[in-house]
């Protein structure tokens, strides 16, 4: 193995990103190395997405450095964005486009030779069962449709680490078993995948290694296993509520149900 | 003609083309790649709010501006001025009107990146991609220069010009609008770098006022400038002229270059931070008291509904604010300019500024109640197929609210007070009587211009062309009923009063069967969105 091959294909150092002078994310540091398959776990406004946003260019950190594919970020934005794979939280999409057409497009962006792109394609659209679907408009697909396009269009161009925001997200249990198989196959081909979720079991069942954020801040990281023994809990769900405090949600449901009925 | 337009495509994508790309920075296969993506995008209606991509209304535009330069050229050539005078006219008028809408159409395109979600995640670089997103401000140019200046070239000739005259008109209108399209761009590239991206969208909207603001203060200012004599503190040396030339130019070019470097350099890895840019601005929780006053008087909850939500949405929605915003400043000007009008009472028997005032704010209804369909968060309006038959009425009524007591009955609450500080009393209240009947019954009149749930549909470049014909013609009612005002009314307090009553109750009974009808628009257009329930609703197909 070269020392290339043997350096983390993502390095967070102490990285810092703020909104409208808010701060979200305070001093992040982790490593993820080739071919590791890692959850990231946190509750709503932790700073998921925006890690996931900053890994994938999209975002410019406000201080900190990192490192994603070897290339610094954002200096290199245009050639990590060409190594990697996204899948956004939310489906946005040109509507008017077609299936086949938004994937077109997804590809050549990507510099995908033309046979290979359309042979790429017609392969993902018929294991996705959208192959009858693909010269419709993507507004006339429903939300698991549009979650496998987008999924389709973060694999086409064959990235050395994909980024998957909340994938399964609208997506039926047959296409959410693909998905996690499709992940499984992915990881033993080499490639680097980190998987945002709030789905704790599905975290659980394909991720060897878990990092949890909170309120800005990477609270745990090991595997699934070692946090639970650390915390003494037996599901990782539990070890979520524990480290993320959110244990007493209960008063909360009580009060809405005391309000619905005020 | 076909044949010709695939010759000059085949010449813009071919190897000198994509040298010249090159050189600029931009990856030219990328380019053309979004360039044709925005083509589609707007042929198949989705991008429909850039100018530049929608031809129809860029026709439209181009026919509207043919004729009024056409007939621009045709007075001055009865009247006979020098060529020189002729060719500067029409290069200041084609200026004017290109920085209006290029400076509108550049922050349209730049502060409102939404298709920048889609693709700020792809390999693309910012000069590439700015590149692309800017190359529509070209069409508008190619459509509109000719517009407005082919005809007033060609009559050129009949002022005794060279036959070469048409050409060199056209050249240098081209060359003033690329030079005006550039300085559009370098300005958002500086706002771009420099201003928050939560901040990005409101500087947008100030940068998009100065072309029109600065045009109209120029017209108020010009008397100051023919005693201040700016000429008098240049040197007199043409050396020095010429070197003071040359370092304004420097500057110029240089801040425009480094504006371009400052949209091609950071424009992409802001696009997520812009496109979800907010104020940060947070609203109160306060419960207001005119709300309660319209949910008692107007039909309970539903009414409030109404009456909050458009007042809320006027404030925030960027797209109303941004249709609104070439209007702002005539209309403040005309205020501010009439405001020494208030002196003398309109019962004085002459004509006065006050009595223009009750047909102004008709106008401006006219102008506001068409736009106040169209916004930035028309994807909402699905909420309302939710709401119960039955509420829509009060709904409309709410909105009816809001129109009446914030643009009528505020202003001359404010027109009440001036006017009894100096007409007195009672010419002041009468009068005020009069204008808000007045008002009233144009709001009347106007609300059938409310096609449908207000913020519900994308906006739509062309809608405001196809009113300027109306807003002529209304124009011209407006002018025959202050004539008539001024000759038959203003003469005699009590024929005021009597036609305040009249025209009050007039306002009552057409703004009855007006509810009626807004409220079957709202109905009609939330059937036609339902019928689209495979947009709205693919969710709960899925």
């Amino acid at each position: 193995m070269s020392p290339s091959e043997n350096a983390p294909i993502v390095e967070f150092d102490r990285v810092v990103f703020s909104y409208s002078h808010i701060e979200v994310l305070h001093q992040i540091s982790f490593q993820l190395a080739r071919g590791e398959v890692v959850g990231l776990l946190g509750p709503n406004g932790a700073g998921k997405s925006t890690t996931i946003k900053i890994m994938a260019g999209i975002l410019a950190p406000g201080g900190g450095t990192i490192r994603v594919t070897g290339l610094p970020l954002p200096e290199r934005a245009v050639d990590v964005k060409q190594r990697i794979g996204y899948v956004p939280e939310t489906a946005v999409l040109f509507d008017s486009l077609t299936g086949q057409e938004f994937l077109e497009l997804s590809g050549r962006l990507h510099d995908v030779a033309e046979d290979t792109l359309q042979m790429r394609i017609r392969s993902i659209l018929e294991t996705f069962s959208l192959l009858a679907d693909r010269t419709s408009r993507l507004d006339s697909y429903s939300k698991g449709m549009r979650q496998k396009i987008l999924i389709a269009a973060a694999l086409l161009h064959n990235p050395e680490l994909i980024l998957l925001d909340e994938p399964l997200s609208g997506l039926d249990v047959n296409a959410a078993i693909m998905i996690k198989d499709l992940i499984a196959a992915l990881s033993a081909g080499g490639k680097t995948i980190l998987y945002s979720s709030h789905v704790l079991d599905v975290v659980e069942k394909v991720c060897r290694r878990v990092l949890i954020i909170h309120q800005g801040k990477l609270i745990a990281d090991g595997s699934a296993e070692s946090l639970k023994a650390s915390t003494r809990e037996s599901t990782l769900e539990d070890v979520f509520r524990n480290l993320t405090g959110s244990a007493s949600v209960d008063p909360g449901v009580a009060r809405i149900v005391a309000a619905m009925q005020s | 003609m076909n044949r010709l337009g695939e010759a000059a495509g085949r010449l813009l994508r071919g190897p000198w083309a994509c040298r010249l790309l090159q050189r600029l920075g931009i990856e030219p296969r990328r380019f053309w790649l979004l360039t044709d993506l925005f083509g589609q995008l707007a042929e198949r209606r989705e991008m429909t709010s850039h100018l530049g991509h929608n031809t129809a209304a860029l026709r439209l535009n181009a026919w509207i501006l043919c004729g009024m330069t056409g007939l621009a050229a045709v007075l001055m050539l009865l009247a006979q001025i020098a060529l020189a005078k002729y060719f500067a006219i029409f290069l200041a008028m084609t200026g004017v009107m290109l920085a209006g809408i290029l400076f509108s159409e550049t922050g349209n395109s730049l502060v409102n990146p939404v298709e920048g979600l889609v693709l700020a995640h792809q390999p693309i670089d910012g000069a590439t991609y700015t590149a692309a997103k800017l190359t529509h401000l070209a069409r508008i140019l190619l459509y509109l220069v000719p517009a407005l200046d082919g005809i007033p070239a060609i009559c050129g000739l009949l002022l005794g010009a060279p036959w070469y005259y048409p050409l060199l008109h056209l050249a240098a209108a081209f060359l003033l609008g690329c030079v005006i399209a550039l300085f559009c761009c370098a300005v958002f590239g500086w706002l771009i770098r420099f201003i928050p991206a939560r901040r990005l969208k409101a500087a947008g909207q100030i940068a998009e006022i100065v072309p029109w603001t600065l045009f109209l203060a120029f017209q108020y200012t010009r008397g100051l400038f023919q005693h201040i004599h700016p000429s008098h503190w240049l040197p007199t040396g043409i050396a020095a002229l010429a070197g003071l030339g040359l370092a304004a130019a420097g500057v110029s070019v240089g801040a425009v270059v480094m504006g371009l470097r400052c949209l091609s350099g950071d424009y992409l890895v802001r696009i997520s931070a812009i496109v979800h840019g907010s104020s940060g601005a947070k609203a109160g929780v306060r419960r207001s008291r005119t709300s309660d006053l319209v949910a008692w008087c107007f039909g309970g909850p539903p009414s409030r509904a109404g009456f909050e939500f458009v007042s809320r949405m006027t404030r925030r929605d960027w797209q109303f604010r941004r249709q609104l915003i070439p209007m702002l400043p005539a209309t403040v000007m005309l205020l501010v300019g009439s405001a020494h009008e208030l002196r003398t009472s309109p019962f004085s028997g002459r004509f006065t500024g006050a009595q223009v005032a009750p047909h102004f704010f008709g106008g401006i209804l006219f102008l506001i109640c068409p736009l106040l369909v169209y916004g930035s968060d028309y994807q909402g309006a699905w909420l309302f197929l939710l709401a119960p038959g039955r509420a829509l009425g009060p709904f409309a009524r709410g909105i009816f609210a809001w129109l009446w007591l914030r643009i009528i009955v505020m202003p001359h609450v404010v027109l009440l007070g001036g006017a009894a500080w100096f007409w007195g009393m009672r010419d002041a209240a009468l009068f005020t009587l009069y204008s808000v009947a007045v008002a009233s019954f144009y709001l009347g009149l106007e609300l059938r211009l409310i096609d449908g749930v207000p913020f519900s549909k994308p906006p739509e470049p062309t809608r405001q062309n196809y009113l300027l014909p109306f807003v002529f013609l209304g124009g011209g009612v407006m002018a025959v009923a202050v004539g008539v005002q001024y000759f038959f009314l203003f003469h005699s307090r009590p024929a005021v009063l009597l036609a305040a009553l009249a025209v009050g109750a007039a306002a009552c009974l057409v703004t009855r069967a007006s509810l009626d009808t807004f409220e079957s628009a709202i109905r009609f257009n939330l059937g036609l969105m339902s019928a689209e329930a495979k947009v709205l609703y693919r969710e709960v197909e899925g």
